[in-house]
């Protein structure tokens, strides 16, 4: 769902600090970042740098001490809970890195479980060309215990893009996956990007699965210290060692199966 | 080890604590019960003992006990000219004559009954002051003509007496006016007799209808003269016509008749502690389960750094022990509370124990802590022994949704054979001839299908639930089948969950059962055999004065009359042995009143002077026909022979009648001089309504506030009502293992609620309201609830039904489903399934959602 001109999300000045007074440690430094719509963008840094608070503070998961967030043209900092439920559940998709399903209900029921709380039923047109896309169409009646890594994540990919949300946010989606399997959900995260003209913000630390995105913003202690547009593996592991160096802050793990 | 138990025990309290509230309601209802009864206990013993003369002289009688005085109001008397008989004796220091009688009435003014209530007795009493007496006058004077009366401080701040009020005395020979002319004290606690004083010849008067009579001669020992001593002096003197014992004795003697009745309570009320406590352990032994679960790989790494599986077993133990000891102190306490409640509970049904004078003997404290820790290390012995089976690979595993366990094909397997068994126990209990035999299966039943039940639990939890939450996704949503999923996740911990609110429900739904059975057999009976328009009765059995059938015959519109007597005594076959019962005297045109089937003879020439009614059963044992004779043993000592006049059936007629000689009311007198009705039976004349007579009768009446006029509609009512009240004392008492169950309830969904965070994290996450995810939580709570009330209202209907083709024979003969009761269990079990779920849904539904996804 991409929305042209205005920015899928945004973050202006957003900060966030974790405790009070001196021993505040301040994850976010007045971040200002804009996620535009129909692309893919890859939010990398390590680990410590603020980029899964950056995603948990877009998405509407965690509150920011200070700034604004913006979802289209919603602002999340002055929400109250119900209001951010309703955002997460009618316009945000979520991939997390594991336990994405819930065990007692099948894919197929976990698939339409957003539009099933919102009491929408999933346009079944729609729903068909997302099970086809992710290659699901045989494990619909099977519960995530019966399924491999690969498929739940593929079933949590399905889920997201279900219910049509502006944003999918996916935190270290193959985290949890060998490479081929990995390699399998980005592509079709990708896919949803190019075929279905979705918006995609992915937390990572693999320079692989980064360069799947089409813009790879770099964190590190709490500020985006660089971006890269069209990323390669090696150009993203070339930024990041560059990176390392002139920060430097703790090494970058580029182990794709770190945890 | 033990510090890591310990750190284990203080790290789980929360998780504990409803296992601990269990615990603690357990011990307490047990520590209760016996503190409360040992009160009771220990209240009368002190009354009995300063109650009781140094040596007393009662007149010797196998009938009559020595406190029945409450058989057709007459009692055994000694005569005044002992008295100077027995003052010479060396050693005897005073003589009194006491009168006392219970059963009297006391009314005021206006006619209401002020004595006591509640099974405690009214007490007419000779005013006799001395060393021994257990009242002191503390205001106005003794009793002096037949026109005053002191009455005890109780009754008197009760109902507001004040010194010359005008209040009303009825004894055996009527009613007669008094004045308060005093106020007597008590020196100990009295639990609640209402005593009147008159003097003494007023007492012999009105109460034992003879001058010169007494109920008993006391004595007072002089110095150095030892109760036993006196009495082996005085038996002598005296001859076997009396009995004389010493305060040791007589205090016994009225201690053990209590005693029985006390053990009674005693036995019946530590039955439901011993549900609760049952009710209890299950609780426990889910609770251990969980958390064993929960903590497999804190378990597998101490595995992994060499504890052993003694030690993990142990650590387990331990800490159920330390809950045990803990719970159990607290139990203790709570049981004074509850003792404490129970004293002001039954004052206000008119027994008054002093709370400051609460027994607690060591058996208490012992079966306090013997409770407690045997349970709570018993029901962590299943969980214990699984835990030391954890691996020390556990601890590196990746932790899984625990608890998914081995098939339940051995379990179904077991647990049909066990309900099959049970079921032909329970068939065998109902068709069964043998009455005993009959209740040994019925309990070996009762205790096997629940064994059985709780064994199959879990396999029958899918389709159960199935069923009773089967509309849940349609009504409401995913968050229905959400709910609905959970519930059947872990099918053993729903199953056990719900069947500790089962084994509440079961009993609940048994019973009521066999108290509407009851409530119908007996409509059905008084329609059967009562013939009567109006019974005259007292609500408590007690006799009443002859002025209550003068005033009944006076009455206008009043036809026919028949008034009865029971009384004591015994028929003694030829060989001498004598079968105690009750002989029941009758007026003429018993047949017209009470419809009785005669084997053979009439009822009239059975009732006709001289002669006697006998049941078939001991016609046939004795070989009685129409014209034997037949000796009955009276109350008075008197023996007398008659003949056989009509023989009725004794297994159709009423249990008041079929077993027991009826004789005319004239010859019961002639051996029981002064017996009193019980009950007056009348029929309406030609023309006359019933409604007008029996308002007339009431009325004319109302200066007898002990007898009420009732048709056979207030009959029914009436034992309904009785039924309805010892139900209801019953569901009062099972309310514990219910609300026991319930705590069970909360604590598995409290555990599920904390196994489930990243779940619930998750859920919030995509989307899920803080209401929808309570509701979720709610409904698993109403399923599990609904499938504890489904398995208990099958299983209760099935022991109901036994128990009432059991007692079938005892009259039970109607079966009767209390289905307003049974729908209200079921409505209930859902509200207590959505009061289970208030804590814990609000904790789900207040969870941070990020830190809910990232708990490990």
């Amino acid at each position: 769902m991409a929305a042209s001109g205005q920015p899928a999300a945004r973050a202006v000045g957003l900060s966030k600090a974790y405790g009070s007074g001196d021993t505040a440690v301040l994850a976010l430094d007045h971040v200002d970042v804009e996620i535009d719509g129909g692309r893919f963008t890859a939010i990398m840094g390590p680990s410590g740098s603020g980029k899964s608070t950056l995603m948990h503070c877009l998405a509407g998961l965690d509150k920011p001490t200070g700034g604004e967030v913006w979802v289209g043209d919603t602002e999340l900092s002055r929400l109250g809970d119900k209001a951010l439920t309703r955002l997460r559940r009618d316009r945000v998709g979520f991939v997390f890195q594991a336990f994405n399903l819930l065990p007692t209900l099948t894919a197929e029921e976990n698939i339409t479980l957003p539009g099933d709380i919102a009491g929408r039923r999933t346009d079944p047109a729609w729903l068909r060309q997302v099970v086809e896309t992710l290659n699901l169409g045989d494990r619909l009646r099977h519960r995530p215990h019966e399924l491999s890594g690969g498929q739940q994540q593929r079933v949590a990919v399905a889920r997201a893009l279900a219910a049509r949300p502006q944003l999918i946010f996916a935190d270290e989606p193959t985290g949890n996956l060998d490479s081929r399997s990995g390699a399998e959900v980005l592509g079709f995260l990708r896919r949803s990007v190019d075929e279905l003209g979705q918006t995609v913000v992915m937390v990572t630390h693999d320079p692989n699965a980064a360069s799947f995105a089409d813009l790879v913003l770099f964190l590190a202690d709490g500020r985006i210290v660089d971006r890269l547009e069209g990323p390669t593996a090696d150009a993203v592991l070339e930024r990041m060692r560059r990176f390392d160096v002139r920060g430097g802050g703790p090494v970058a793990q580029p182990a794709p199966d770190a945890d | 080890m033990l510090k890591a138990t310990l750190r284990s025990f203080l790290a789980h309290k929360g998780r504990l604590a409803l296992s601990m509230l269990a615990v603690v309601l357990s011990v307490a209802f047990v520590a209760g019960t016996l503190m409360f009864t040992d009160t009771i206990g220990s209240t009368f013993d002190r009354l009995f003992r300063s109650t009781s003369a140094d040596v007393s002289i009662t007149a010797h009688n196998d009938v009559a006990g020595r406190n029945d005085q409450n058989f057709s109001g007459t009692v055994p008397t000694v005569p005044a000219s002992l008295i100077p008989q027995v003052a010479h004796i060396p050693g005897v220091a005073g003589v009194s004559g006491r009168v006392a009688m219970a059963g009297i009435v006391l009314t005021d003014a206006k006619n209401k009954d002020i004595g006591a209530i509640g099974g405690a007795p009214t007490i007419g009493i000779n005013w006799s002051p001395g060393p021994n007496s257990p009242v002191d006058l503390t205001s106005g004077v003794a009793p002096s003509g037949d026109g005053q009366a002191v009455v005890d401080a109780d009754t008197v701040s009760k109902h507001h007496l004040v010194l010359g009020q005008q209040l009303h005395v009825i004894g055996a020979t009527g009613g007669f006016p008094v004045r308060l002319s005093g106020i007597a004290t008590f020196n100990t606690t009295n639990p609640g007799a209402t005593l009147v004083f008159l003097d003494t010849a007023t007492a012999q008067r009105k109460l034992l209808g003879h001058d010169g009579v007494f109920t008993s001669v006391d004595l007072t020992a002089a110095k150095g003269v030892s109760n036993e001593q006196l009495r082996d002096r005085v038996a002598p003197v005296v001859g076997s016509a009396y009995d004389v014992k010493t305060a040791e004795q007589t205090a016994k003697d009225a201690a053990q008749t209590l005693g029985t009745f006390l053990s009674v309570i005693k036995d019946a009320l530590l039955g439901f502690a011993g549900i609760a406590v049952l009710v209890g352990v299950s609780l426990i032994l889910n609770t251990f389960s969980m958390l064993v679960a929960q903590r497999t790989r804190e378990l597998g790494l101490m595995r992994a750094l060499g504890a052993s599986r003694e030690q993990v077993n142990r650590s387990v133990l331990v800490e159920a022990a330390l809950l045990g000891l803990i719970g159990s102190t607290l139990g203790l306490f709570l049981g004074v509370g509850l003792a404490l409640g129970l004293i002001k509970l039954i004052a206000r049904g008119g027994m008054v124990l002093k709370g400051s004078q609460l027994a607690v003997h060591w058996p208490t404290v012992v079966a306090a802590y013997a409770v407690g820790i045997i349970a709570t290390t018993v029901s962590a012995y299943l969980p214990a022994r699984r835990a030391s089976r954890i691996s020390p690979m556990a601890a590196l595993r990746e932790a899984d949704t625990p608890g998914r366990g081995a098939p339940l094909r051995i379990r179904a397997v077991v647990g049909l054979v066990v309900l099959a068994v049970s079921a032909g126990l329970l068939v065998g209990a109902a068709t069964d001839k043998d009455l005993g035999q009959a209740g040994i299966l019925l309990g070996a039943g009762v205790l096997l299908s629940l064994v059985g039940l709780i064994i199959v639990g879990p396999v029958l939890a899918t389709p159960v639930i199935r069923l009773v939450g089967g509309w849940f996704p349609r009504v409401f949503g995913p968050v229905g089948t959400l709910s609905q999923r959970n519930a059947l996740r872990n099918p053993r911990r729903t199953s056990a969950t719900a069947s500790a609110l089962m084994i509440g429900l079961a009993l609940v739904a048994s019973l009521s059962v066999v108290g509407s059975s009851m409530a119908a057999s007996f409509d059905a009976q008084i329609d059967k055999t009562i013939g009567a328009d109006l019974i005259v009765q007292n609500s408590t059995g007690l006799p009443f004065p002859d002025e209550v059938a003068d005033t009944v015959q006076a009455t206008p519109g009043v036809g026919l009359v028949v008034r009865g007597q029971g009384t004591r005594g015994a028929l003694v076959a030829a060989d001498g042995t004598q079968d105690r019962t009750v002989v029941v005297g009758t007026g003429p045109g018993l047949d017209k009143v009470v419809r009785i089937e005669m084997r053979s003879g009439t009822v009239a020439a059975g009732t006709a002077p001289g002669h006697a009614m006998i049941g078939s059963n001991y016609a046939d044992a004795h070989r009685l026909h129409l014209g034997s004779p037949v000796t009955i043993l009276f109350q008075s000592g008197k023996a007398g022979t008659l003949t056989v006049g009509g023989i009725d059936v004794t297994d159709t007629n009423p249990g008041g009648l079929a077993d027991e000689p009826v004789v005319a009311s004239s010859t019961l007198r002639q051996y029981v001089p002064g017996a009193l009705d019980d009950i007056v039976f009348v029929n309406v004349a030609p023309g006359a309504s019933k409604e007008q007579v029996k308002s007339a009768l009431t009325t004319a009446l109302a200066k007898d506030p002990q007898v009420q006029v009732r048709d056979q509609t207030d009959y029914k009512k009436l034992v309904r009502g009785q039924i309805d009240l010892l139900l209801n004392l019953v569901y009062g008492l099972l309310a514990l293992a219910i609300i026991i169950a319930i705590l069970g309830v909360v604590n598995t969904l409290a555990l599920s609620v904390i196994e489930r965070t990243r779940e619930i994290g998750l859920l919030r996450a995509i989307g899920l309201g803080r209401a929808q995810l309570r509701r979720m939580v709610r409904l698993e709570a109403v399923v599990i609830a609904l499938f504890g009330a489904v398995l208990g209202l099958g299983l209760g209907l099935g022991w109901g039904l036994a128990a009432q083709r059991l007692l079938a024979a005892k009259g039970l003969q109607s079966l009767a489903i209390p289905w307003s009761t049974i729908i209200a269990v079921v409505i209930g079990a859902a509200v207590v399934g959505l009061l289970a779920a208030l804590g814990p849904a609000l904790r789900a539904s207040r969870l941070d959602v990020l830190d809910a996804i990232a708990h490990e």
